[in-house]
C-alpha cells in the first residue's frame, strides 16, 4: 500500500495547499446537496402512513446525528494519531472538529425534542438515542473546555488528544449500557425510527442531506483547519508568503 | 526511589491524613441523607431506590476524593521526581489509584450495612450492593486519574474535571444499579457484575497510560 | 557519559530562550548554565530531561538519541529542581528514605548530618523552613550513586558552611568520573566550571 498520502499529511503546508483546493468546492457542493436534500424531504417526499407530516423533521436530525457521532469517532482517531505519531495536524483536527460536532450534537438533540413533541407528546423522554446523544454532547462540551482552559499549546494538544481518544474508548460501552438501561426501563414501542424499510421516494432524499451535510461540516473543518495551521506556523517562510500574496 | 518505597510512602502519607479519608465519609453519608430529606422518606420509595442512591453517593465521593490526588505532588515537585526517577510513570500512577482505592472504598464499604438500614434495603440485597461496590469502584478511581492528571495545573480544575469525567462514570452506575434492581427482583445479576468487572479491568490496563501521558504533559 | 547537545532550540511563549546552543557534558566536567532570572536557565535543564518541548535540535546521550531512548538518560541521573518533591506530612529522615530505600539509617543520618539537619531528623517536614526542605533533598546527594547530576539552584538554601560542604561534595563526585550540570550565580571558581551563558 502507498503510505505517502499518509506521510504528506504531516506537513501543514502541503496540507493547507490541499486544502485551499478542496475546502471551498466541499463546501458548495455540500450546501447544494443539502438543499436539495431537504426541500425534497420536506416538499415533495410522501408523508409517513402513521406520523404524517411530522416525520419529514428526519431529513435533518438523522444527518446531524449521524454526523455528531462520526465527528467524534473523527477526534478519537485523531487523538490516536496525536498521541503515538505525533502528527502536527492531528491536533489541529480535533480543535477544529470539536465545536462543529458539538453544534451537530445540539441541533440533534433540539430537532430530537421538537420531533418528540407531536409523536410521544412531550419534549423529552429518556430513550435510549436521546440520552446517548445528550453524553455525547457533554462529551464535545468536555473537549471544548479543556481547551480553552489550557495556554500552553503542547500541553492542550496533548490534553485533548487524551480526552477524545478516553471519550472514543467509552462512547460504545456508554451507548451500549444505555440501550440495555433503557430496555430495562421501558418496552421498545417508542422506536419510530426503525421502520423495517423505507420507500425509495422517502430513502433518496435522506441520502442526498446525509451526503449534504457530511461534505458541507468536512469543507468547514478544512477552513477551520486552515486557519489554525497559518496562526501555528505564522513563523514560517510558506506563510509569510501565502500572507504576503494574498493580503490579510 | 523504587515502587515498593513509593507504595509504602503513599500508604503512609495517606495514614498521616486520616481526615481526608474522614472527610470523603462523611460527605457520602451526607449525600445518602438528603435524599429522604429532599425527596420522601417513606421506604416505599427509599427501598426500591436505595440502590441508585448509593450509587450516585459513591460516584460523586470518589470524586471528590480522586479530584485532588495530584495536586499536593504537582506543588511540591514530587511528579517532577516521578518523571526524573527512571521508574515508569504509567506504573506509579497504577500505585497510587490503588493506594487511595484502599483507602476510601474499604471504610465505605464498613458504614454501608448502617446506611443500607435507614434506606431500607433488604439484607439480602445488602451484599450485592456491597459486591458491585468492590467490582465497580475501581474503574471509578481509574478513570478519575485521567481527570485528575488532566488538571492538575489549573487553579480552579476540579469543576472542569467533574464534566471532563462524570459522563465516563454512567456505564458503570447504569449496570452496578441494574445489578441491585435485578437482585431485588429476585432475578440473576451476575451478568451486570460481570461487565462493571470487566469495565473496571479495562480502566485500570489503559488510564495509568493516559494518566501518565496527562501527567507528563502537566508538569514543565 | 557522553551527552551531547546539537543546535538545541527552546521556546517559551513567544520567546526564544536559546537558538542553535550545542555543548557536550564528558566524565569529571561541570557545567554550571549562566544567565539573568527569567533566561531560560532552568528551562534549558527541563529540556534535555524531557518535559519542555525542543523545536529543534538533537540530544544524544551515549551515543543514542534521547527522544527515542530517554529511560538511558533518566536512569543515570539526578535531578533536584526548586520544588524537590518532599512530602509535608513526613519527617526528614521519611523524606529521604522514600528516595533512597536502599540506604542504611546511619547513611540516612550522616547525609542530613551533612547539610545541617541533624537536629532535625524526625522532624515533621510541615514545621520546617522552605529551605530546610530544600536541604533534606541535597542529602540525597551523599546518597546517591548517579553519575550525572542536575542541580537547578542548589545553593540559594545553604549557609555559608552548608556551600563549602556541598561544594566538597561536588568535587569529589567530579573527581570520581561524575559529571553536574548546575544553574546558579555562584561562580564556583574552585571547580573549574565550563559556562554556558543563556542571553535573555
Amino acid at each position: 500500500m502507498n503510505w505517502t498520502w499518509f506521510h504528506k499529511l504531516g506537513s501543514p503546508k502541503w496540507f493547507y495547499q490541499w486544502a485551499s483546493n478542496w475546502g471551498g468546492r466541499c463546501v458548495y457542493l455540500g450546501l447544494m446537496l443539502l438543499v436539495i436534500g431537504i426541500v425534497w424531504g420536506l416538499a415533495f417526499a410522501p408523508a409517513d402512513y402513521q406520523q404524517g407530516n411530522s416525520f419529514r423533521i428526519i431529513y435533518i436530525h438523522v444527518p446531524v446525528a449521524v454526523l455528531a457521532q462520526s465527528c467524534y469517532l473523527g477526534m478519537g482517531i485523531a487523538g490516536f494519531v496525536a498521541l503515538v505519531w505525533q502528527m502536527k495536524l492531528a491536533p489541529v483536527f480535533i480543535k477544529s472538529v470539536a465545536p462543529v460536532g458539538a453544534v451537530m450534537a445540539f441541533i440533534a438533540l433540539v430537532s430530537g425534542a421538537i420531533w418528540g413533541k407531536p409523536t410521544w407528546g412531550t419534549w423529552w423522554v429518556w430513550d435510549a438515542r436521546l440520552t446517548s446523544v445528550l453524553v455525547l454532547f457533554l462529551l464535545y462540551m468536555g473537549v471544548i473546555a479543556i481547551q480553552n482552559a489550557l495556554d500552553d499549546q503542547v500541553f492542550a494538544d496533548k490534553a485533548v488528544a487524551v480526552v477524545s481518544l478516553v471519550g472514543v474508548i467509552n462512547l460504545p460501552i456508554i451507548k451500549y449500557s444505555v440501550e440495555w438501561w433503557n430496555t430495562l426501563h421501558q418496552p421498545a414501542t417508542f422506536k419510530l425510527t426503525e421502520k423495517p424499510s423505507m420507500p425509495m421516494e422517502m430513502w433518496l432524499p435522506l441520502l442526498f442531506s446525509a451526503l449534504g451535510l457530511y461534505l458541507f461540516a468536512a469543507g468547514l473543518a478544512m477552513w477551520r483547519m486552515q486557519s489554525e495551521v497559518l496562526k501555528r506556523e505564522r513563523k514560517a517562510n510558506w506563510v509569510k508568503k501565502e500572507v504576503m500574496s494574498h493580503g490579510v | 526511589m523504587n515502587y515498593r518505597s513509593y507504595f509504602k510512602a503513599e500508604w503512609m502519607s495517606l495514614l498521616r491524613r486520616k481526615q481526608d479519608t474522614l472527610n470523603a465519609l462523611l460527605f457520602f453519608v451526607m449525600v445518602i441523607t438528603l435524599f429522604p430529606l429532599g425527596v420522601d422518606p417513606s421506604a416505599d420509595f427509599l427501598a426500591p431506590a436505595a440502590g441508585g442512591i448509593i450509587w450516585c453517593a459513591t460516584a460523586l465521593s470518589v470524586l471528590m476524593a480522586v479530584e485532588g490526588m495530584y495536586k499536593e505532588d504537582y506543588n511540591d515537585g514530587s511528579l517532577e521526581q516521578w518523571l526524573t526517577s527512571g521508574l515508569s510513570v504509567t506504573f506509579l500512577v497504577f500505585l497510587k489509584v490503588l493506594a487511595q482505592w484502599l483507602m476510601v472504598v474499604l471504610p465505605l464499604l464498613l458504614v454501608l450495612p448502617l446506611l443500607a438500614q435507614m434506606l431500607f434495603l433488604p439484607m439480602s440485597v445488602l451484599s450485592v450492593v456491597m459486591l458491585s461496590i468492590l467490582l465497580g469502584t475501581p474503574a471509578l478511581f481509574f478513570i478519575g486519574s485521567i481527570g485528575a492528571a488532566l488538571t492538575v495545573s489549573l487553579r480552579r480544575g476540579a469543576v472542569l474535571m467533574l464534566l471532563l469525567i462524570l459522563p465516563l462514570y454512567i456505564p458503570v452506575i447504569i449496570f452496578a444499579t441494574g445489578a441491585v434492581r435485578a437482585a431485588q427482583m429476585e432475578m440473576v445479576y451476575s451478568g451486570q457484575l460481570a461487565i462493571l468487572a470487566a469495565i473496571s479491568l479495562v480502566a485500570l490496563t489503559l488510564s495509568p497510560v493516559m494518566a501518565a501521558i496527562s501527567i507528563r504533559a502537566s508538569v514543565n | 557519559m557522553n551527552l551531547q547537545l546539537k543546535n538545541l532550540w527552546i521556546e517559551r511563549g513567544e520567546r526564544d530562550l536559546c537558538r542553535d546552543l550545542s555543548f557536550s557534558v564528558l566524565n569529571g566536567e561541570l557545567i554550571r548554565i549562566a544567565g539573568e532570572n527569567g533566561a531560560g536557565k532552568s528551562s534549558l535543564i527541563k529540556a534535555i530531561l524531557g518535559w519542555v518541548h525542543l523545536e529543534a535540535g538533537n540530544l544524544e546521550f551515549n551515543g543514542e538519541d534521547v527522544t527515542q531512548h530517554r529511560d538511558m538518560l533518566l536512569q543515570c541521573q539526578l535531578y533536584l529542581g526548586h520544588t524537590p518533591g518532599i512530602k509535608s506530612v513526613f519527617t526528614a529522615l521519611e523524606n529521604l528514605r522514600l528516595y533512597c530505600p536502599q540506604a542504611s539509617e546511619e547513611a540516612l543520618e550522616f547525609a542530613l548530618d551533612q547539610v545541617q539537619l541533624g537536629a532535625f531528623v524526625d522532624t515533621p517536614a510541615a514545621q520546617l523552613s522552605a529551605g530546610q526542605k530544600r536541604r533534606i533533598a541535597l542529602a540525597r546527594l551523599w546518597l546517591t550513586d548517579k553519575a550525572l547530576w542536575f542541580l537547578d539552584e542548589p545553593f540559594t538554601a545553604l549557609d555559608v558552611k552548608g556551600v563549602d560542604a556541598l561544594e566538597q561534595r561536588m568535587s569529589d563526585h567530579l573527581s570520581s568520573g561524575g559529571a553536574i550540570v548546575i544553574t546558579t550565580h555562584q561562580p564556583l571558581l574552585s571547580l573549574a566550571p565550563k559556562v554556558i551563558e543563556l542571553v535573555a
